[in-house]
């Protein structure tokens, strides 16, 4: 995982060095990058439901950035808690998984070897259960899946 | 005169050696090959499409996270475009900044974005 890049602090030109006015309560950015945010998508999902759709709902109201600020600092600290959480129970499957993922084009049907002990730490230790929504009736879900036709070329 | 006994027969039968399995079977075989391959491909098809369903899942789960984020920061910038905006047409007299040109109060993404 790398730190939080601020925009404000860009090399790029346009960048706006202005912070955000004092009246807006301050929440500490994620800064995750995309591999430890893809293989803990869909705890987030999991952990963060709740905000997450409060969130989505406030945004279908108005799509106005200044609209959902409150809802948004909610759905950030979640997932903040969420790494957190993750980061002291699973450290060392989370951390196996995701540069699982970073190295093979962030699939995730090539890291099913190491995701799976990820999956049953997550499950003991934090009850969060990873369900993909729309699974036909009665079929494994593609995560559990013992033998799958699309694995790695290597074995 | 004929030989004591009789001539021998006369070899008119065909002589083919077996060589290997009958058409039949090598036309079997090849549609049981084919039917296992195509029936792999099913799978495969039905697979990938779980395949999809996950991955498009996995994104749609950190969609509020990053449109959060970045909302933040839109919103930093637009105030700041506001307040620059107030201070440039500070001496226009009924300027009012950041007034949006439709007469309808509908939020309205930038018209123009700049690509870096």
């Amino acid at each position: 995982m790398s730190a939080y890049k601020d925009p404000s602090t860009s090399s790029k030109p346009y960048r706006d060095p202005t912070p955000l006015p004092e009246s807006v309560p301050k929440v500490q950015e994620l800064g995750t990058t995309s591999a430890p945010l893809k293989s803990a998508a869909f705890f987030i999902g999991a952990y963060c439901k709740d905000y997450n759709d409060d969130f989505m709902l406030c945004k279908s109201e108005d799509r106005d950035p200044g609209h959902c600020l409150k809802e948004g600092r909610r759905v950030t600290r979640c997932a903040q808690d969420l790494i957190t959480k993750m980061r002291e129970n699973c450290l060392a499957d989370f951390d196996k998984h995701w540069n699982c993922l970073e190295r093979n084009n962030h699939q995730y049907n090539l890291c099913r070897k190491v995701e799976r002990p990820l999956n049953k730490c997550m499950f003991e230790k934090l009850g969060l259960v990873k369900t993909i929504p729309g699974t036909p009736e009665g079929q494994k879900p593609i995560h559990e899946v013992e033998k799958p036709i699309f694995t790695g070329v290597q074995k | 005169m004929p030989p004591a006994g009789g001539f021998d027969a006369i070899k008119y039968k065909r002589n083919l050696p077996f060589r290997g399995p009958s058409g039949l079977v090598i036309l079997g075989g090849v549609t049981a090959v084919c039917a296992y391959g195509f029936y792999r491909l099913g799978q495969g098809n039905l697979e990938k499409r779980e395949l999809q369903r996950e991955k498009t899942w996995s994104r749609i789960h950190l969609v509020p996270l990053l449109l959060a984020e970045a909302d933040r920061d839109a919103y930093r910038r637009q105030q700041a475009a506001l307040e620059r905006e107030k201070e440039i047409m500070k001496d226009v007299p009924g300027w009012e900044a950041g007034k949006s040109v439709y007469s309808n109060p509908r939020y309205r993404p930038e018209q123009s974005i700049v690509l870096l």
